[in-house]
């Protein structure tokens, strides 16, 4: 626990400090690598580049082109959160291994697709959206709204803490060679692999919401 | 020792999501093999089905975390 030093002290738990800390190093990297830009790109400028095209065909293979809008957030959700499951190779304590962090991810989306849904077919077709196919479906589709969030959360606090308790029982029993080989699956394979779904199922549920629109 | 019985049975959800993700892996390999310029789709539906079935498994081990610190 921190505290901050202001109107007599806010406490402050290690994952949102790391948290931040995650922050300012990708929006560092990211200002440091825009700041003069160039035609022909070089050096840093052309890794971020390449990151971001695959994110963006990352969004557009799912959704076709009309998921542009959702490439920021999207970027924004899976770049966190590569950084934070793989930042436990490193003996910092991940982020995502507290549960309100990854619920407050997973609320964020939810909010996020019925804010999608609501801005691609208006407030009355988000609402008839609930209707879609039959009608019986209601209470399911509300149902819908509660559950996924619960998975999405469970999903990635789960994973990750997993991970972290195997990881610190292996390290008690050898505590040499051994757990640098099983790191690399837990931290860097399972983090990344975590990200990457998290991220997928983000753009399927958003794709879900703004698909019905056209017909 | 109650406890300790009650986690392991939690834990046991972990057969099913083995079973389904190995079902899924076989299928994605006999779909690749069949259409090797498929692939890339392929892996996203895989890892997507994959995530799924695991998350029962996760479920089972969240329970069995559960009951071990908060039940006495």
């Amino acid at each position: 626990m921190f505290t901050v030093p202001i109107l007599g002290g806010i406490p402050v738990t290690d994952s949102v400090v790391v948290s931040w800390f995650i922050v300012a190093i990708l929006g560092l990297l990211f200002w440091i690598g825009g700041r003069r830009l160039k035609n022909i790109p070089g050096g840093l400028q052309n890794v971020l580049e390449i990151v971001l095209d695959f994110i963006d065909s990352f969004v557009t293979d799912v959704t076709g082109p009309r998921g542009e809008a959702i490439v920021p957030y999207v970027g924004t959700i899976s770049l966190y959160l590569i950084v934070a499951n793989i930042i436990g190779a490193f003996g910092i304590s991940p982020p995502t291994r507290d549960v309100n962090i990854a619920a407050s991810l997973a609320v964020l989306t939810m909010l996020f697709v019925i804010y999608s849904s609501i801005k691609a077919r208006g407030f009355k077709g988000w609402l008839k959206s609930f209707t879609e196919p039959l009608s019986i479906m209601v209470p399911f589709k509300i149902m819908d709204l509660f559950t996924r969030p619960l998975s999405l959360a469970v999903r990635l606090f789960g994973n990750v803490m997993a991970g972290f308790i195997i990881m610190e029982l292996v390290k008690g029993f050898v505590p040499m060679i051994v757990p640098s080989f099983l790191s690399l699956y837990f931290d860097f394979f399972d983090g990344v692999i975590q990200a990457v779904v998290f991220s997928l199922l983000t753009v399927m549920y958003v794709n879900e919401g703004i698909e019905k629109a056209e017909s | 020792m109650s406890v300790a019985m009650a986690a392991a049975i939690a834990a046991l959800s972990v057969i099913g999501a083995g079973l389904g993700i190995g079902y899924a892996t076989s299928k994605a390999v006999e779909a690749v093999a069949r259409q090797p310029e498929a692939s890339n789709k392929i892996t996203t539906i895989f890892l997507l089905g994959a995530a799924l079935s695991e998350a029962t498994a996760i479920y089972g081990l969240l329970v069995a975390i559960l009951i071990i610190f908060f039940v006495k």
